[in-house]
């Protein structure tokens, strides 16, 4: 199965590219494709992504960039990070295995988005060979993601479920994280904030995948596609402009989930080298997890 | 060439037969990879009676160049007379430029890392590309630049109908109209024998 | 070709019968759209496939294959009904014609559309179209040749025209389509087994002709062959050669070659593969003492035979590494200047064939006649080759074609006018390329035969006296006031001999003139014939009536007759193939014995067409190996109708097999496509390299493969070959088709 499987894939991708009669964007569709550019009735995505591509993803990005550290700033100066203590006692919480797959899906992480952001602002970085071996490695790090995504999210998505009662609260608070106080805060093994970020990243990271392997085989047929009527060339043209939109959300959400990790908890990202939490850090940021444990005896 | 001279194709669908002679001359010409096509012929309606027509087709050198708004690393530049070219060596074969692109004239060879794009070719309206004219970096990366040579593109050139037209668009619509205004005047010739239009004395 | 490319563009409708010039002559075509443009000319395209030509056409006539003379007659029958001929041609210029008017009457629309599946209102519409829209052109090739009754095919075409009065001008005459660079003048210097260079025949005379003028014993000549009688006899064909080679084992059809089959195959740039019936090329070859194959690309009969030893493969030097004469389909000549030395090993086709008879010891015989002209000691190639042409070939006009004059004409192309090939400035007098007959080292040329508006000097002629002054009491010359212009004759007049010169002229020749002359225009190596008539305003030929009938053809005038496998049983009845001809090119042929060997539809329901891509001509030798022409078609495919594959579970872009009625198979990739209707199949037959679904380019020497290979055509098409010229009939045979598994 699995050599049939790699014998296919090989099989495709020698047929990939190229101007073959059949392709899908070069061959018979090519006149087709022409003449419904832009014309009424027609979904208009060459025009959508020309103008969004053109004038809205370089600005976008930089907005992100330059308005989430600032925000940062502001809160680590005026509010200030959350220090715990690792020296005292200490829960186990994250087992070796999601220590691994969180390492790998973060070691991917470490070479997909700068290399997305650079190149997005390719002109700046003169395009040419440095920003072509960004779009390689972009392309070699994205199997990383692919196969550290699904485990995460099957091992996780219990964890991860919304408990009204917590969530809300948390939301409400905004995680505590506007004060200075150390008052135990509605929260699971993991807190509102944790939530959308994994929910984001891995159903957000599946799409990214996905509009990837599109982008990256560019030419060939999907039925399903084209039961939606969707020429493949408007297929691209859709999975470009969603890739790089969710792509710049999750560029933010990343920038959080660093600073969080690292500065406004400080030393918190130490949990997934060790698998461990200082007691505190969990009585007070995971208050409910906490009583989880103490009634199940394990602190 | 007028001042404001722009270069365009336009292609004659009574004439073109889809005999590929442009497809071929341009990828003889040019010596590329079998697997780009920088023009190619395309049939509508065939084998239909009445509906078949054909078209060749490349870069057509738009005004407003839709992939060069969206090219992230601004490789594309559009010369005076209006063709449109692009610097292989910023190119990072991204393939925006085919999704922005009405016609699918970007083409990508699949060389690489790992299968992935490589830099994008496309008709260059047979005008090289940034380097120095007519050098041997611009023929590898481009092929022929014959326009700085003062020839027609090789594709019009080799037409074997005359049914793609290059140049500057002014002169484009002046042929066409001739055709067009000449229909039914019967055919552009000196009469058979030479008793009639010359050798008479004056 | 009567007229021209160029002079298409005069037209005022052109009818195209079998041909695919949008395909086969793209550049030439444009001449067929300028006259749609600028002359309002009308296109009708008669075939069994909706071709690229088709789809430029104003008119599509989807005809049954190989039912062209019904198609014919049927536009005859509405011609004389209607009195759309042009009766004072017909009666000062043509003879017979009223046995064709008693044969159309027959062919009414109805049963015109019964026999070519062409309803009655299209065929009354083209017509009446064509025979009112002024001088129409009439184009055909390969289309309306390839055919057991092909000869007749070609007879009837050129009878419609001269019907309507068409021949002879502008815009009119009967325009064939000449496939490959070249096959006009090699045809011209009698590339054919039946005839000697220029159609002069095998008769005695003509060798003894021939003999003097390449400077050579006739007796030695004549002692080359086995006996004397074999000197007229004509030869093996292309088609049938590998008869010879099997010579009659395992039933296959006699031969009559004095006892002995034949031994050794020299091949000259011929694609194999471009000749039906491959399994029997593949025998035939196998049966070869020897195989010698010349051409620039391994020539695909190496890989079909199984033979292993004594197979040459010469490498031989393209057009661009040599120069010389090519004859373009108008009869016109160009020089072709060597652009580069021959590349690597590879040797021209003249130093292969001067080595040759060095070696079979007859080289100062072949190279003699080249010397003459200006007793040299020796020759200079090409130029003394041209002029040595020129000076023997006096049947079709050849005088005027010396080195000098063709090289002055392709050096001063730009001079000449493109429609009406014209020159002007110092060029002026003279037609392009001096389309034959170019009567003398002045004569313009003649870009129009039969042109009776124009004086013999300029171009003008009537129809040729051949076949004497009268047939069963009719006169065969033409009328009075037929004459080409400028003409001291009025009417018609007999071909130009000694004898009759002086009478016919009104002229008194000198003593050193009548010393000089030789017995006929033809022979006449002084060329004082021909002086004389150019002063008298006289074609040497004579002026006299066409024939549309040919008393010594099987078919005094053409007749309609299936196909040996025709999808109709019914008309096989009504009009059966001729009877079997014994000793046809030297080997026993089958027409109605193999017609009625049994029901051929039944078991082969499908009509089988076969044509050509565009960017492949003949055996695709030499297009399969250049990477970009391959790649535009890199497999062998079939066009099928959708319906038609849907009753055989074919699916698009799988593979398919197709059996003819000889018992051999192809195995192709089906190609949906609506330019077949659902009663026929077209496949292109530029492939080679596949034989009965076995892949043979591995029997190719390393690094000789094409880019792209695949079964032959030929393979499946059917037996079956012209009544006359034993061409094969490859565009009207029957096919069986069914699903090909794919193996894994």
């Amino acid at each position: 199965m699995k050599k049939r499987y790699l014998a296919l894939m090989l099989l495709l991708s020698t047929f990939l590219f190229g101007a073959k009669a059949d392709s899908s964007i070069w061959g018979n569709n090519l006149l087709s494709n022409i003449l419904e550019y832009d014309k009424e009735g027609s979904l208009h995505m060459g025009h959508y992504f020309t103008v969004i591509q053109s004038t809205y993803i370089q600005p976008m990005l930089l907005f992100v960039l330059i308005v989430i550290p600032l925000a940062f700033a502001a809160h680590y100066f005026i509010v200030g990070p959350k220090v715990f203590s690792h020296s005292g006692k200490s829960i186990m919480v994250f087992s070796l295995f999601k220590r691994i797959n969180h390492a790998l899906a973060a070691i991917s992480f470490m070479v997909i988005i700068p290399t997305g952001i650079i190149m997005i602002f390719g002109d700046f970085f003169g395009g040419g060979a440095f920003v072509r071996f960004c779009k390689g490695a972009h392309a070699i790090a994205s199997p990383l993601f692919m196969i550290s995504v699904i485990p995460m999210l099957l091992t996780w998505m219990k964890r991860m479920i919304f408990s009204p009662k917590d969530d809300i609260r948390w939301l409400k608070i905004v995680g505590g994280y506007l004060s200075k106080e150390k008052k135990p805060i509605p929260a699971g093994m993991f807190n509102m904030g944790q939530k959308i970020y994994f929910w984001f990243v891995t159903l957000g990271g599946l799409v990214m995948i996905a509009t990837s392997v599109i982008l990256y085989l560019v030419d060939f047929e999907l039925g399903i596609f084209t039961s939606m009527g969707l020429s493949q060339i408007d297929v691209l043209r859709i999975s470009a402009l969603t890739h790089n939109i969710i792509g710049i959300f999750i560029v933010a959400m990343f920038m959080v989930h660093i600073y969080m990790s690292v500065f406004a908890i400080k030393d918190a990202y130490k949990s997934m080298i060790d698998g461990t939490i200082p007691e505190e850090e969990v009585k007070i940021l995971h208050s409910s997890y906490y009583k989880e444990l103490q009634e199940k005896g394990e602190v | 060439m007028g001042e404001f001279a722009r270069l365009n194709f336009y292609c004659d669908e009574h004439r073109c037969i889809n005999c590929d002679g442009c497809s071929v001359a341009c990828a003889e010409a040019h010596e590329l990879p079998e697997y780009i096509s920088r023009r190619k012929v395309i049939t509508m309606n065939e084998g239909i009676e009445n509906m078949e027509y054909s078209l060749s087709i490349a870069c057509m050198h738009c005004t407003d160049a839709p992939c060069q708004q969206v090219c992230p690393v601004d490789c594309f530049y559009i010369r005076a007379d209006g063709i449109v070219l692009h610097d292989k060596d910023k190119c990072i074969g991204c393939a925006y430029c085919l999704y922005a692109c009405p016609f699918g004239a970007p083409q990508f060879p699949l060389d690489g890392a790992f299968g992935t794009k490589g830099v994008m070719d496309k008709c260059t309206m047979c005008a090289g590309g940034p380097e120095e004219t007519n050098s041997h970096e611009e023929r590898e990366l481009y092929g022929q630049n014959r326009i700085s040579e003062g020839k027609v593109p090789v594709c019009a050139a080799m037409c074997s109908t005359k049914a793609l037209l290059v140049g500057d668009s002014a002169k484009i619509s002046d042929i066409y109209r001739e055709r067009i205004l000449s229909k039914g005047h019967g055919a552009k010739t000196q009469p058979y024998g030479w008793d009639v239009a010359y050798g008479k004395k004056l | 070709m009567t007229n021209s490319l160029g002079d298409i563009q005069n037209a005022k409708a052109i009818i195209i019968f079998g041909a695919n010039p949008a395909v086969n002559h793209p550049v030439g075509f444009q001449h067929f759209l300028k006259a749609q443009e600028r002359n309002n000319a009308q296109m009708i395209v008669v075939d069994p496939v909706f071709t690229k030509t088709a789809a430029k056409a104003d008119i599509y006539v989807r005809i049954r294959p190989g039912t062209d003379i019904a198609f014919m007659y049927g536009m005859l029958h509405l011609i004389f009904k209607n009195g759309w001929e042009d009766e004072d041609f017909i009666n000062d210029r043509v003879y017979a014609m009223d046995d064709i008017k008693a044969e159309a009457a027959k062919w009414t629309p109805e049963k015109v559309s019964d026999v070519t599946g062409v309803p009655a209102e299209k065929l009354i519409q083209v017509t009446k179209l064509y025979a009112s829209a002024g001088v129409g052109t009439l184009i055909w090739a390969m289309g309306l040749t390839q055919h057991s009754i092909g000869s007749s095919n070609t007879r009837l075409a050129p009878i419609l025209q001269l019907a309507l009065g068409n021949m002879g001008k502008e815009g009119g005459g009967t325009n064939i389509l000449r496939g490959h660079d070249n096959v006009q003048g090699a045809t011209d210097m009698g590339c054919l087994s039946d005839t000697l260079p220029g159609y002069y025949g095998l008769s005695e005379g003509s060798w003894k002709y021939f003999a003097s003028s390449w400077g050579v014993d006739f007796e030695w000549l004549q002692g080359r062959f086995k006996s004397s009688e074999w000197m007229g006899k004509k030869g093996f064909t292309l088609a049938r050669w590998w008869a010879g080679a099997i010579n009659g084992k395992d039933g296959n059809d006699q031969i009559h070659n004095a006892g002995t089959g034949l031994k050794n195959l020299f091949v000259m740039g011929n694609g194999i593969t471009s000749i039906a019936q491959q399994a029997k090329v593949k025998e035939g070859l196998d049966n070869l003492d020897m195989l010698v194959l010349c051409d620039p690309f391994v020539n695909e009969a190496a890989i079909l035979t199984d033979k292993q030893d004594d197979v040459f493969i010469l490498p031989a030097a393209t057009q661009f590494e040599t120069s010389g004469t090519v004859v373009a389909t108008n009869r016109s000549v160009q020089w072709r200047t060597k652009v580069v030395d021959p590349l690597y090993e590879s040797k021209t086709d003249q130093w292969i064939m001067f080595e040759l008879a060095k070696r079979l010891g007859f080289y100062d015989e072949f190279t003699a006649g080249m010397k003459i002209k200006e007793n040299k000691k020796d020759f200079t190639w090409p130029e003394d080759a041209t002029d040595e042409i020129a000076r023997i070939i006096k049947t079709i006009g050849l005088t005027g074609w010396t080195a000098k004059r063709v090289k002055s004409h392709t050096e001063n192309w730009h001079m000449f006018d493109q429609i009406s090939g014209r020159g002007y400035g110092k060029m002026k007098g003279e037609y392009y390329g001096l389309p034959w007959p170019c009567w003398t080292e002045k004569h313009s040329g003649s870009p129009v035969l039969y042109n009776t508006d124009r004086s013999v000097a300029e171009g003008g002629m009537g129809f040729r006296n051949r076949f004497g002054l009268e047939h069963d009491g009719t006169n065969l010359l033409a009328e009075d006031g037929s004459a080409p212009k400028d003409s001291f004759i009025e009417g018609g007049y007999p071909e130009i001999n000694k004898d009759n010169i002086e009478k016919v002229l009104g002229i008194t020749l000198t003593e050193d003139e009548k010393a000089k002359i030789g017995k006929n225009w033809k022979v006449d190596k002084s060329n004082i014939i021909v002086e004389k008539c150019m002063e008298k305003g006289l074609a040497p030929y004579g002026n006299a009536k066409a024939r549309a009938k040919v008393w010594t053809f099987p078919d005094q005038i053409p007749m309609h007759r299936e196909p040996l496998h025709s999808p109709r049983a019914d008309l096989v009845k009504e009009f059966p193939s001729y009877e079997d001809k014994s000793n046809h090119f030297r080997v026993d042929t089958k027409y109605v014995s193999k017609q009625t060997e049994q029901e051929w539809v039944k078991d082969f329901p499908i009509n089988l067409v076969t044509g050509r891509l565009v960017n492949m001509n003949g055996a695709g030798m030499e297009n399969r190996a250049s990477k970009y022409l391959a790649a535009l078609s890199p497999e062998m495919f079939c066009q099928i109708h959708p319906d038609l594959a849907g009753k055989y579970g074919i699916r698009d872009k799988s593979m398919m097999w197709i059996h003819s009625p000889e018992g051999t198979k192809i195995k192709v990739k089906a190609k949906y496509s609506f330019s077949v209707s659902e009663d026929r199949i077209f496949i292109p037959f530029h492939f080679a390299g596949h034989f009965q679904g076995e892949d043979l380019t591995h029997k190719f020497p390393a690094g000789t493969a094409p880019y792209a290979s695949g079964e032959s055509a030929n393979t499946v098409t059917n037996y079956g070959y012209d009544i006359v010229t034993q061409i094969p009939e490859t565009k009207g045979g029957l096919c069986r088709i069914e699903y090909a598994k794919e193996e894994a």
